[in-house]
């Protein structure tokens, strides 16, 4: 595996008023890994990815990307450069069809219409859309528009992809369909750091994780090290956790 | 044999036969005043047109667009009244200027959402109407303050836009409509269009798929910005006088977007429609009965809009293609794309 790495954030810090969301994060994730941030509701996962995509600029530390520094440019840089990123709270277009959804996205890449519906068509198929790509955004199902949201970022063709929570609210069979395309997203290349809850499908996808409380890191290392770790388990796989394990 | 073409041959057949029936209406209809009052709804469909590109596509409320169409109107009839140049030149000065004004005004205020920017731009613009009644002249050049401004005769000279005939005028107006009829098409197909529905559906995920939303809106609104201010430009010829509150108070810039919004704003159509309709409605009431009480067909004009928006919020295109689509036996399947465009032509 190659050693190069694609994203490094250095002493990554953000005050909001007295409280510090994201406190002198270290990370680093290499080309074509897969790793998980995970932790506690209001942890500061989505905080860390709006550093990084430039939607909120740090109060202190740097963002670096393919060995440039980032900081501090704006979301559509940041976007051009090669990042993609997808939202918790999805945002589709809700007027404009799921293939059009995607279509914005292509355009990053080229002005073309004709090629920019080519891509767009292609990473609707892959996400398993196909059948809906005339359907308007807004009537689609939750489920759905979390492949739409993972859709519209990997038109960009992104060299790292950052996924929030595309996993919650799906149903089993959904979330196994989900896994598996995070897991072929990857394989094709694209580097990916997803936030999730759902804990086995993270181990599933992820050869690496990383563990926020209170916008601090408190652990790092494969799955099995992650959850074997006691801080871990008292910060947020909680007493329950615990139980199960032993 | 209609029933054997795909829609796109029978949206061509269509706009074919209403086009032949606008080139030849002049020929049969030959008193001046219907003459005007068709020029006039072609011009509100054009202005609303104009308004569509950034108060539709890009969903910017913009009540403020009798600032481009006066600044154009005005840079060009001082051009042509003080200097004797064409406005057939003069437009270019005139639809500069308004492109320029349109960035000065966008450059701080797009970066507002939703209502702040609306009221920006109604501040300006009243701003800009006090200031065009209290300036008889700048540097000698005459504006003629609150009586308004005389663009000067000088009888039959198509080539600086005045003719004795009205024909002349409808037909120009025909043109400029089919126009921005063509540009709004190339929009919707373009990047730009995409670009410019994604940012009014939503402006964070816009962003987050590599576009710059400001540049975007500056880019629409100066594309706006200039089509109005022909429009403005071609009213001044055609009225021959231009008077602060036409063309740049509140009937000029809320009239651009009532008549968007009601024929349908954000599609082709929907705007071209709307103007046609509702300035011919508006003209009949007030041909029957603006005489009896003052301001009565400003009234009913005003409920028929009111109703639109809550019955019809879509805009009357959502019924015309409706009733077109089963007139002409569309095939369902067949969905004309375009960004967020459900209208087709
Ligand atoms: N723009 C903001 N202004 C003020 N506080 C903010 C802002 N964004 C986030 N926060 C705060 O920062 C903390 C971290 O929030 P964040 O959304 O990053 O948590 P999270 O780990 O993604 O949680 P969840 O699992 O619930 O999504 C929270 O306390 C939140 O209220
Ligand atoms: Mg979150």
């Amino acid at each position: 595996m190659v050693q190069e790495t694609v994203l490094d954030l250095r002493d990554l810090t953000i005050n909001f008023g007295g409280l510090v969301a994201v406190d002198s994060l270290n990370m680093t994730v290499k080309k074509g890994e897969a790793v998980g941030l995970i932790g506690p509701n209001g942890a500061g996962k989505t905080t860390v990815f709006n550093l990084i995509s430039g939607f909120y600029k740090p109060t202190r530390g740097d963002v670096v990307f393919m060995n440039e520094k980032i900081t501090g440019l704006a979301p559509y840089d940041v976007c051009r450069k090669g990042i993609g990123r997808t939202f918790q709270i999805v945002k589709p277009f809700g007027k404009m069809t799921v293939l059009e959804n995607v279509m914005v996205g292509g355009f990053s890449r080229t002005r073309n219409p004709q090629e920019c519906r080519q891509i767009a068509a292609e990473v609707v198929e892959m996400v398993g859309l196909g059948s809906k790509k005339d359907a308007l955004a807004k009537n689609l199902t939750i489920g759905d528009r979390k492949r739409l949201e993972v859709a519209k970022a990997l038109a960009t063709r992104p060299e790292i992809l950052l996924l929030d929570e595309v996993l919650a609210g799906l149903n089993p069979t959904e979330v196994d369909e989900s896994v598996e395309l995070i897991k072929e997203i990857n394989a094709s290349g694209i580097t990916i750091v997803m936030i999730e809850h759902v804990l086995q499908a993270t181990m599933a996808i992820c050869n690496r994780i990383v563990v926020l409380d209170y916008g601090k890191k408190i652990a790092e290392g494969t799955p099995a090290e992650v959850t074997q770790d006691p801080e871990v388990i008292k910060a947020y796989l909680g007493d329950e956790y615990e139980t199960t394990v032993n | 044999m209609v029933k054997n073409m795909t829609n796109e041959n029978k949206n061509r057949l269509v706009a074919g036969i209403v086009l032949l029936i606008a080139v030849l209406i002049p020929l049969v209809l030959d008193k001046p005043y219907y003459i005007h009052v068709l020029t006039m709804c072609l011009l509100w469909a054009y202005l609303a047109s104009a308004w569509n590109i950034v108060g539709g596509f890009a969903g910017q409320l913009s009540l403020g667009h009798g600032i481009y169409t006066s600044v154009g109107a005005y840079v060009t009839v001082i051009l042509f009244n003080e200097f004797g140049l064409s406005p057939l030149l003069g437009m270019f000065f005139g639809a500069g200027a308004a492109v320029l004004v349109s960035l000065i005004i966008g450059l701080p205020t797009f970066g507002l959402r939703g209502a702040y920017y609306a009221l920006s731009t109604v501040a300006i613009s009243e701003g800009l109407v006090v200031l065009y009644e209290n300036t008889m002249t700048i540097g000698g050049l005459r504006l003629g303050g609150a009586e308004g401004l005389i663009v000067k005769l000088i009888g039959d000279a198509p080539l600086h836009l005045q003719f004795t005939s009205k024909i002349p005028y409808y037909y120009i107006a025909l043109v400029m409509l089919l126009l921005i009829i063509g540009l709004s098409k190339w929009i919707t197909k373009s990047r730009l269009g995409y670009y410019l529905v994604a940012l009014r559906e939503d402006e964070d995920g816009a962003r987050a798929l590599g576009i710059d939303v400001r540049r975007t809106k500056l880019i629409a609104g100066a594309l706006s910005a200039f089509c109005a201010a022909i429009g403005g430009i071609f009213y001044a010829m055609l009225i021959r006088y231009l008077e602060p509150q036409a063309i740049a108070g509140a009937a000029m810039s809320t009239q651009m977007v009532f008549l968007a919004i009601v024929g349908g704003a954000g599609t082709v159509m929907g705007p071209v429609i709307g103007g046609i309709l509702l300035a011919l409605i508006s003209e009949i009431i007030r041909f029957y009965l603006g005489g009896y009480v003052m301001g009565l067909h400003l009234f009913i004009y005003g409920l028929i809009v009111v109703l639109m928006i809550i019955y019809k919020p879509g805009g009357i295109i959502e019924v015309v293609e409706h009733y077109y689509r089963r007139l002409m036996n569309f095939r369902d399947r067949e969905v004309a794309s375009g960004a967020g465009d459900s209208s087709g032509s």
